[in-house]
């Protein structure tokens, strides 16, 4: 079975790195974007099973995303999570509202990123491999 | 919503923004190490990243009590402060 593809759009480089090690570390094939303007152009042309979206984003922010991709048919379908460092309370309830799948806080448990991914692709629950820290081995 | 009231809000919510984003780099690539994702660790230098991401963990933890989710963060983090060393008045 081919990698379900996973589009991590996210302006800090360190944060998009770190998610491309742990999801290709559970066999997800990974592609990038910096703004919200490459979000949706990558979504385009890569077409990916999900995408994880910051909001603070330059050329627009992940709401502008979100609403670029509701308005384009085939990317309308594809599941996002927003993982962002913004504060929960307003920011929330805006990303459900927008079509989010998931809202989670920046630092984010890899384990619950994963659960969520699994979850957003229909995929059975503990098919990939947790982190020991998770496991409480550290 | 007064001027300085406002300012000090936005201050909070850009400390915490710029915070919890070095926070989960901090956290991503420590488990990342942990994993042995960038190659094997000796059991030493698992311990000693392991007291790193502890530590990491509860840095959040005030991050989440005292930063997020109130109309005025900085006054009720000043406020655990002074709760903490027997300052309130």
């Amino acid at each position: 079975m081919d990698s379900r593809k996973i589009l991590i759009v996210d302006d800090n480089a360190d944060i998009r790195l770190g998610m491309h090690l742990r999801l290709k570390a559970n066999q997800y094939e990974t592609f990038f974007a910096a703004d919200a303007f490459s979000g949706v152009a990558e979504a385009r042309k890569h077409r990916p099973d999900l995408i994880i979206l910051d909001l603070g984003l330059p050329a627009g922010d992940g709401f502008t995303v979100m609403e670029r991709l509701s308005q384009i048919p085939f990317l309308a379908v594809i599941p996002v999570i927003v993982v962002s460092a913004r504060d929960g309370l307003g920011n929330q309830k805006r990303a459900y509202d927008a079509g989010a799948k998931a809202f989670l806080q920046k630092p984010v448990n890899d384990a619950e990123l994963l659960a969520v991914i699994r979850q957003a692709l229909g995929e059975p629950a503990g098919t990939k491999k947790p982190t020991l820290h998770d496991q409480g081995s550290v | 919503m007064t001027e300085p009231t406002r300012r000090k809000s936005e201050l909070t919510a850009y400390l915490s923004h710029e915070l919890r984003n070095a926070l989960a780099c901090i956290q991503q690539f420590g488990n990342i190490l942990v994993d042995g994702l960038a190659g094997e660790l000796s059991g030493e230098q698992r311990e000693y990243i392991g007291i790193m991401l502890e530590n990491a963990s509860k840095i959040r933890s005030v991050l989440d009590s005292a930063l997020d989710g109130v109309p005025d963060p900085l006054e009720k983090c000043t406020n655990k402060i002074e709760r903490a060393s027997g300052l309130e008045t």
